[in-house]
């Protein structure tokens, strides 16, 4: 009983000096304003990016049922496009989004990849950042965290405060409680209002059937910034009371902040890519090629006993079976030459939640994207269901042109199928993963965050116990 | 004091006299060391980091030329076996036939070469894309970035020497002059200092020229020394007009340094604490270097924003059923060829192009026309946003800096759009070359290899580059001016109490 009433003394104490100097109003107001507007900003982008895209994968669709009778390669060719719908939560975290573009194509023959990324049709500033809900919090919430918090201890003991508290018997650790709980409250009077527009907005903006998972998807992102937060809290308390002047404290954690908000995604993405290196655009297209002519002229020897394309042996009435062992053969090339692609990518990725453990904002970049739904492994998953829905539909095509081989032997692209065929391939109807796979999927990112906050609190701590009141 | 001495006598021996001082007691400090040689740690790595980015940028292109030119050489090998009779084509690897020639099959890449100052601003260079691979079809078919850079770097962006400068180089001016005259003040020495005949101009001069040749030595004299020798060893770019560049660059970096240093020097003169000015300076920076330029590239996009790709895509596909549909009756013919292997090859220099390719010719060229109106939309509004940017970017140095050196080193929204034009033009001499040819059925032979057109790139005009660096400067030199301005009417009623 009493030490919850110290507790509370304290952190009410502390809060109510927080108002007093004001830091409070002008430094949370400032990032209070920028949440708002890039809120706004993020639901506007938002709203019109789902409307587009559903109007655009609807037209899509009934422009496929509505083909005339034509040769079904040809409307292979053309194909369909898959758009990506926007994530719920992309509003509070465009995530990588802007640089890998939405629709893809699926067309005849080969695996396309996503086209149509917003970076190519942006200005040359794009590189400083993206106004997002997630990058104020991920960059300059620790500076407003420690703008509220760095002369906690410090400016205490230069006041000469810090002694006659710590001479009234007031344990040190119920006096770190009591100022992380109040630099918390600081920062939940400030963050918890912009939490309850954001839900609105997410559960408003999210159709219908996906905001639940919508509405879980941000408690658990929320969960996320609460413990990244929490990770500066002690640690802006734990200089502090390491530090012997406030000077030295704003100093040492402003240099922290720097290292961590501003170097560390560049200079880890750029050891990342050093370490798990991408192969270049060349070399990946030719030992894709490569891979696709082997496969190709191994199942033509198998089936045809040649692999001489169009002769005697194969007339092109056998054009319909020959495309669909060819389809069939370069499938499992694409899985390969991609899947490797991408698990570098996924490799590079993991290089960097890892370092999360130091800098966490490589681990919190990480997971909140992913509980955005707006990360790469979210991408994959579109791209993949993309990719089998291409599949499906040149599989369909060529049964058909299996089935219908032509008979007169030299009239074979003269077959026109009727529109009844069209109808067989399904709309391309993708709902992204759930909640918890994406928390699944950030499993790693999350421990890394916990284990940093264990960290910080121990740090806190043991400079709390080892501070000298002067 | 005596009527006939000037109050000041002249102070350009104190000035001296001041800087000597700095030194010593900088050098004696711990900062100056930390500081010099963080800053040289950053500018090596950063530069190091250039020197490497750039060098495997230039060894991809050199192997997508090598591999254009390979094809090619086999393709007329071919092309001369077939005329002789020792070589049979496929319609699809046919170097005699224009339509194939057209297609991916014969395209060649158009690359951007990276420019001399390349390495020091990566700038863009990873996100748009220094090739295409130029064919008969339509320009919205080729013209997308190609290369493959997981979507987390270009999310990250580059560590190179226009971050360390447009970031960092600021923190440490910071780091080395926020308590410039707070200190002095502070300790009580400012009142000694300024009892001598030393007007406080000077000292502060003084100060400011001894913190400004420890950072911009490092900034400006060890990159052009590296790009120098990384030069000579073959690594960096190449071509012409490298000193005006670097000059301006280093002019820019100059410019943008003065200005940091004019609001230390503003934030001194208010005389507040040395804890104060700290902390108004790095509210400064994050609003100026971090705040700002977000803001306006969102101000930007919302002035004038970026025409749907979403819809561009519908478009692409409406135009291209159409067209399908107008040339079903092509596309409905089979390839003759088999067993007549004969037709594949050129007589009298014509040669029988098979309908579907024919078919696909005339769907690719009618896609391309109907598509042109679209696409200029999108060139047009590209050039409006990046306009509206240069007129209002001086709201952040920092923008005007980064831009001005990514301007500089060639990986600029500007240049790109250069070679893009350059791209388009060179399509457009592509298709004078081969369409005719398709469609009057003309078979290619060996002689015509030299006559398709080659890609070549025509760099920017020095006076092009010479005139924006110039603007930016005057961006930077114009606050800067005014900082100092607003400085020297603070000092006047100083107080060094």
């Amino acid at each position: 009983m009493k030490t919850r009433m110290l507790l509370s003394l304290v952190a009410r104490r502390e809060f109510l000096e927080r108002l007093r100097d004001g830091r409070l109003y002008w430094a949370g107001g400032l990032v209070a304003v920028l949440l708002f507007t890039a809120l706004a900003v993020g639901w506007a982008h938002q709203r019109e990016a789902r409307a587009e895209q559903q109007a655009a994968q609807a037209m899509d669709y009934r422009d496929w049922l509505h083909q005339d009778r034509r040769h079904p390669h040809d409307a292979a060719h053309q194909g369909m496009h898959a758009f990506k719908p926007e994530a719920a939560l992309a509003m509070i975290d465009s995530g990588i989004n802007p640089f890998i573009g939405s629709t893809v194509w699926l067309q005849a023959h080969r695996q396309s990849e996503v086209k149509f990324n917003a970076a190519q049709d942006a200005t040359g500033l794009q590189r400083f950042g993206n106004l997002s809900v997630g990058w104020i919090l991920q960059v300059l919430g620790p500076l407003l965290v420690i703008v509220l918090g760095f002369n906690a201890f410090a400016g205490e003991r230069e006041q000469g405060i810090l002694r006659q508290t710590l001479s009234l018997g007031v344990p040190p650790l119920r006096l770190l409680g009591g100022k992380a709980l109040a630099l918390a409250a600081s920062l939940a009077v400030l963050l918890v209002p912009a939490a309850l527009v954001a839900a609105v907005a997410v559960a408003v903006g999210a159709g219908e059937g996906e905001r639940l998972d919508a509405l879980l998807r941000l408690a658990a992102w929320a969960l996320g910034y609460a413990v990244y937060l929490g990770i500066f809290v002690f640690v802006v308390l734990g200089v502090s009371a390491a530090s012997s002047t406030s000077r030295m404290a704003i100093t040492v954690l402003l240099a922290l902040w720097i290292g961590q908000a501003v170097m560390a995604p560049r200079v880890m993405s750029e050891l990342s890519r050093a370490w798990f290196p991408s192969p270049t655009r060349l070399a990946f297209n030719q030992a894709l090629g490569a891979e696709l002519k082997t496969v190709s002229d191994q199942v033509w020897q198998k089936n045809f006993g040649t692999t001489e394309r169009w002769g005697r042996d194969v007339p092109l009435s056998k054009w319909g079976i020959a495309l669909r062992l060819d389809d069939q053969a370069s499938y499992p090339a694409y899985d390969r030459h991609y899947g490797r692609l991408w698990d570098t990518w996924e490799r590079q990725q993991q290089v960097q939640e890892w370092s999360g453990l130091v800098l966490p904002i490589l681990a919190i970049r990480s997971f909140s994207m992913g509980m955005a739904g707006t990360d790469f492994a979210h991408h994959r998953s579109f791209t993949t269901a993309a990719e089998l829905h291409r599949r499906r539909i040149q599989d369909l095509m060529s049964e058909d042109l299996v089935a219908h081989a032509d008979p007169m032997g030299d009239r074979h692209f003269a077959y026109q199928a009727a529109p009844d065929l069209w109808a067989t391939v399904p709309p391309f109807d993708y709902h992204p993963p759930h909640a918890g796979w994406a928390l699944a999927h950030q499993a790693r990112s999350l421990a890394v965050l916990c284990a940093g906050l264990l960290l910080a609190a121990a740090f806190a701590a043991f400079a709390t116990l080892r501070q000298r009141a002067l | 004091m005596n009527d006939n001495k000037p109050l000041h006598p002249p102070q350009g021996r104190r000035l001296l006299a001041v800087m000597r001082q700095e030194c010593r007691l900088m050098l004696a400090e711990r900062t100056l060391w930390a500081v010099g040689a963080l800053f040289l740690l950053l500018v090596a790595y950063a530069l190091g980091n250039g020197l490497v980015q750039t060098a495997s940028r230039d060894r991809a292109q050199a192997a997508v030329a090598q591999a254009d030119s390979d094809t090619r050489a086999a393709q007329r090998v071919l092309l001369t076996g077939i005329l002789a009779g020792t070589a049979q084509p496929t319609p699809f690897e046919n170097p005699a036939d224009p339509s194939r020639m057209t297609s991916s099959y014969g395209g060649q890449h158009a690359l951007l070469p990276t420019a001399p100052l390349g390495p020091v601003a990566l700038g863009q260079s990873d996100l748009f894309p220094s090739q295409f691979q130029v064919t008969g079809q339509s320009r919205v078919v080729f013209m997308n970035p190609s290369d493959i850079e997981s979507p987390w770097h270009l999310l990250s962006g580059h560590f190179d020497l226009a971050f360390v400068i447009v970031y960092l180089l600021p923190l440490l001016i910071f780091a080395l002059s926020y308590n410039l005259l707070s200190a002095e003040r502070e300790n009580g020495t400012l009142r000694l200092l300024l009892s001598q005949p030393l007007r406080l101009r000077t000292l502060l001069a003084g100060k400011l020229s001894v913190r400004a040749a420890v950072l911009l030595g490092p900034a400006v004299l060890l990159p052009v020394a590296v790009l120098l020798v990384a030069r000579q060893a073959g690594l960096g770019g190449t071509g012409s007009g490298v000193g005006g560049a670097t000059l301006w660059w280093a002019l820019l970096v100059g410019a943008y340094a003065l200005f940091w240093f004019a609001l230390v020097v503003a934030v001194n003169a208010f005389g507040a604490s040395s804890a104060t000015n700290a902390m108004v300076l790095v509210i400064a920076w994050v609003m100026l270097v971090l705040v700002a330029p977000v803001l306006l590239n969102l101000a930007v996009t919302l002035a004038s924003p970026a025409p749907s790709r979403t819809e561009l895509a519908t478009r692409q596909r409406i135009v291209t059923a159409e067209a399908m549909k107008r040339h079903a009756d092509l596309m409905s013919t089979d390839y003759q060829h088999v067993g007549r292997g004969a037709i594949l090859v050129p007589r009298d220099g014509k040669i029988e192009i098979a309908g579907r390719l024919l078919g696909n010719y005339l769907i690719e060229k009618e896609v391309d026309e109907a598509i042109k109106p679209e696409l200029d939309r999108f060139d047009a509004q590209q050039a409006g946003q990046q306009a509206l940017l240069g007129r209002f970017s001086a709201v952040s140095p920092a923008a005007v800096a980064y831009e001005g050196m990514t301007a500089l080193a060639g990986n600029g929204t500007r240049r790109q759009a250069r070679f893009e034009s350059q791209v388009v033009a060179y399509h457009a001499a592509w298709k004078q070359f081969f369409f005719p040819r398709i469609d009057a059925r003309d078979a290619l032979a060996p002689a015509d290899f030299d006559r398709i057109p080659v890609f070549a790139w025509q760099e920017e005009p020095p006076g092009l580059l010479r005139g924006q660096a110039a603007w930016a400067v005057l961006q930077l030199l114009v606050p800067s001016l005014l900082l100092f301005g607003l400085a020297a009417w603070r000092l006047r009623r100083f107080s060094v109490a």
